[in-house]
């Protein structure tokens, strides 16, 4: 299956949020929830989108594409609905999904999709690519689960790229699928479930915080990362909170966490 | 170390697995790309975007600061021995630039040496730190260590070949082999550290 879906938010001439373009692309819907802007109309506001995956996705051979734009101000959360499983397909060869996202000048992104479950025999290729303007602001989430329960991962590679301008602000890419490497220390320590948040908010952190098998650090060129091993999700969730807890925009970032 | 994640030989070798396919590879990518660039002259724009494609691929402030921290003291005294036009290019970007970007200039500079040759030192410096480190530490049979860095010969040849293979490509495409258990180590590590200056403190 292939299949491109495009989602575009804008501020409007009375400073609301307003989706612009939106054509979804089965299995990549996209569900506005216009009510949520409605109510809150306002300078302050935002477009909720909904991403929901509305067919059994990624298979093998499936190659799926979402791009998405925030223009000038306009601020918008796109979150997930429920987890994603990535299953191997009848036919063989690997599954690929691309996501990239544009924020223009004063645009705010929350990308916050609900966690990949990476079955056995999968074989899966994500890339997240984050383009923001100068004074851009974006946070994306990123859960990993090595199977479900009692189950070795299958193969996945997944990559987060986020630039700002010229500058690289992160570039990190996961491999699973080497049942050695991922017991490593050296590597995931046995964790089975991988969580991340790069966050480019108004404040950064001023010095690294971390804990059990947590941490937000500061990057090189501005933004955080908060990251977090587990053995199941609901630790990692909680210790992905605990980090973000200590951003210093920490309150606004975990009140609307999960 | 002080987790007691790695307390025999067995466990050594596996941590230095990991190490090795992570850190170290990131490590050997960005020798190699430093080295290419160093062989083809390379302008202080291309030294001062492969030093931010590195930041970019290292989370950890702790292993920013320690990749650094070598980078200098591998540039001081490279510098004295294998002083090169490659080598001042990169200090002119950085005073304290990374240590796999100082190995490749330094390779690939005066000594005219190949990104594969430079993939393979910093490779190979991925997990030999680590093992001494582990024989000082926790009183690890030399010996044992020693093998277990022996053991990865294989590994290490794919790394430096994989490497050697991806050098010539623009740095932002470069890979960006992810670690997230030795980055939460390194903080970790740091924090103890912190604390414990604190404990005497008080």
């Amino acid at each position: 299956m292939r299949a491109r879906a495009h989602l575009t938010v804008e501020l409007d001439s009375r400073g609301r949020n307003v989706v612009r373009e939106l054509s979804s692309a089965s299995p990549l819907t996209l569900m506005p929830r216009r009510g949520a802007v409605r109510l809150a109309a306002g300078p302050t506001d935002r477009a909720v989108v909904h991403l929901v995956n509305s067919a059994t996705a990624p298979l093998g051979g499936d190659e799926l594409d979402l791009r998405v734009r925030v223009g000038a101000g306009a601020r918008l959360l796109l979150r997930g609905v429920a987890a994603t499983l990535v299953l191997p397909g009848h036919r063989r060869g690997s599954s690929r999904s691309t996501v990239h996202v544009e924020v223009a000048e004063g645009g705010t992104l929350e990308y916050l999709p609900e966690h990949t479950v990476v079955t056995a025999r999968a074989e899966h290729e994500a890339e997240f690519r984050a383009e923001l303007a100068e004074d851009a602001l974006l946070r994306c989430r990123e859960v990993l689960v090595l199977g479900r329960s009692n189950e070795r991962p299958g193969l996945l590679r997944t990559s987060t790229h986020v630039t700002r301008g010229e500058v690289p602000l992160v570039r990190q890419t996961l491999e699973l699928g080497n049942s050695r490497l991922e017991a490593s220390a050296g590597y995931l320590a046995g964790a089975r479930v991988v969580a991340t948040e790069s966050v480019v908010w108004k404040n950064d952190p001023v010095a690294p915080t971390s804990g059990e098998w947590w941490s937000l650090t500061p990057l090189a060129a501005g933004g955080a990362t908060a990251t977090a091993l587990a053995p199941d999700a609901v630790t990692a969730r909680h210790r992905l909170t605990e980090a973000l807890r200590t951003h210093p925009d920490g309150k606004e970032l975990v009140r609307e966490h999960w | 170390m002080h987790r007691g994640l790695v307390t025999g030989p067995g466990e050594l070798r596996e941590f230095l697995f990991g190490r090795l396919r992570s850190a170290g590879c990131l490590a050997a990518v960005f020798a190699a790309a430093a080295a290419h660039a160093a062989g083809a002259g390379a302008d202080g724009r291309h030294w001062r975007r492969l030093d931010s494609e590195i930041d970019a691929r290292t989370p950890s402030p702790a292993q920013r600061e320690a990749s650094r921290a070598q980078g200098r003291g591998t540039a001081r005294a490279g510098r004295v021995a294998w002083p090169s036009a490659a080598l001042d290019a990169l200090l002119a970007v950085s005073t304290r630039p990374h240590h796999p970007a100082v190995i490749g200039a330094l390779t690939g500079g005066a000594r005219a040496g190949t990104p594969r040759e430079a993939a393979a030192v910093a490779a190979y410096l991925s997990i030999s730190g680590p093992a001494s480190a582990a024989v000082r530490l926790l009183g690890l049979d030399p010996f044992a260590a020693n093998a277990a860095v022996a053991a990865l010969g294989p590994d290490l040849e794919r790394i430096t070949e994989y490497a050697a293979s991806v050098a010539g490509r623009d740095p932002a495409a470069l890979p960006a082999v992810g670690a997230p258990a030795l980055d939460l180590l390194a903080q970790a590590h740091q924090r103890h550290h912190r604390d414990e200056v604190r404990l005497f403190a008080s």
